[in-house]
């Protein structure tokens, strides 16, 4: 089982208003974060929220509950982040604990579905690892731990955040490369929001045509697919695998056509890009001759 | 002259159009549906393509024929759909002066059309099981 812990019990200080409340895209961020982690497979999602005395916590547990999660209302005012995801700890360890539990700020609103789903695939390969996505030397969340470095969180110095565990376990910490849109920033100030709101509105739908063997497992000849910002062909490789289950082991082996071109997985999709799956062709033993390339195709005799 | 065709292919017919007062040679291919396959029987073959980018790299294919030989004429049809045993589901003719780069020519129409040309075929065979054959990915 997987479980995520989303801290949402601090102060929204520099929004001068519950900026977990505000919406992107019609809908609040913390259910946003909450749908994409169970969208993207956690089980189970445990949201603290302020305590009851604040006023923004009722509203906050009916839209984290709404989305799917579970709820702690803390006694006290928790100290700090980590104070919160010690309370859902506890929580988790009366319980069968899980095998991982997924840990993310509540106003990360770059959280996609699909980045969820491809870090706990990660953390199924390597399951004593600690998994983060990056890109170049930048970290973003949500991070996947497994159980037993979760437990360590209780034991770090006082004063220490959670941080710091990933320091102390570096070796145990596994990069997942990602695309720089999908890591996360924080929304610390209206600017930030609606810096957010114009990245969202410039990602894309895409239609992708599926022909005989992708076809048959997708049974359907179109799919769309709504894909980040400035997303490339890796992207939908890897989208669509998650999206559509039964396509998954096959988009390993499948090439994409991006205006009726093969095309490398670096090679950038815009709207209106027609986009094709092409599975091995049929005759002779042709596949080796196909590799992901941007360049156009020589001809070999 | 490149076509995709649901319809029977006249493959004398396509022959035909390549022939030229300058040509000393004319090769044609026909790619035609086979019963065996190992020991396993084909009741029936279905062709189907992504029609756009099967023209688009058809004609890539002769530009590039053209580039290498002294080609005169050249014919390429592929049939889509249902095909019986028997039937034919691709015919590439070309023409050239002498006989040596015809048959050069057509051979690598043929293979390079098979490795590059999104064209799939679905085999039904005759105890009723269905198989793309896409090589290296095994049995679907």
């Amino acid at each position: 089982m997987i479980a995520a812990v989303v801290p949402a019990a601090g102060k929204s200080e520099r929004m001068g208003q519950p900026k977990l409340l505000l919406k992107l895209d019609g809908q609040t961020l913390l259910a946003r974060v909450v749908s994409a982690l169970r969208a993207g497979g956690v089980r189970r999602v445990i949201v603290v929220t302020p305590p009851a005395e604040k006023p923004e916590s009722a509203a906050l547990a009916a839209a984290a509950e709404q989305a799917g999660a579970e709820i702690i209302v803390p006694p006290t005012q928790p100290a700090e982040m980590r104070t919160s995801v010690e309370l859902a700890i506890e929580r988790l360890a009366r319980d069968l604990p899980p095998r991982h539990i997924v840990l993310t700020p509540a106003d990360s609103p770059g959280i996609t579905a699909d980045l969820v789903a491809r870090l706990l695939e990660a953390a199924d390969c390597f399951r004593t690892h600690i998994v983060v996505p990056s890109c170049g030397a930048r970290r973003g969340h949500p991070v996947v731990l497994p159980w037993p470095a979760v437990v360590q969180v209780s034991a770090l110095p006082q004063g220490m955040g959670v941080n710091a565990l990933l320091h102390r376990l570096k070796d145990q910490v596994l990069e997942l490369h990602v695309s720089s849109s999908e890591i996360a920033g924080d929304i610390d100030t209206p600017e930030d929001l609606s810096c957010w709101k114009n990245t969202l509105g410039a990602g894309a739908r895409y239609t992708v045509r599926l022909f005989a063997l992708a076809k048959e497992r997708a049974g359907r000849s179109e799919i769309e697919i709504e894909l980040p910002p400035a997303a490339r062909v890796g992207d939908l490789r890897a989208v669509l695998g998650v999206r559509v289950p039964a396509l998954g082991a096959l988009m390993q082996s499948a090439l994409i056509a991006v205006d009726e071109e093969y095309a490398g997985d670096d090679v950038p999709l815009s709207p209106g890009s027609r986009i094709a799956v092409i599975p091995p062709v049929s005759g002779g033993a042709g596949i080796h001759l196909f590799e992901r390339t941007a360049t156009p195709l020589e001809y070999s005799p | 002259m490149i076509e995709l065709t649901s319809l029977p292919i006249d493959h004398a017919a396509v022959t035909e159009r390549v022939r030229s007062e300058r040509a000393g040679a004319v090769c044609t291919f026909l790619g035609t549906v086979r019963e065996l396959t190992s020991l396993r029987h084909t009741l029936y073959l279905d062709y189907e393509a992504y029609p756009e980018m099967a023209k688009k790299k058809m004609a890539e294919l002769e530009e590039e024929a053209r580039r290498r030989w002294p080609l005169i004429e050249l014919a390429m049809v592929h049939r889509l759909g249902h095909l019986d045993l028997g039937e034919v589901s691709v015919v590439v003719a070309v023409s050239c002066p002498h006989r040596h780069d015809a048959f050069d020519a057509c051979r690598w129409l043929i293979d390079t059309l098979k490795e590059v040309v999104p064209i799939w075929k679905k085999e039904t065979w005759a105890d009723g099981t269905e198989e793309w054959v896409h090589p290296g990915l095994g049995p679907a």
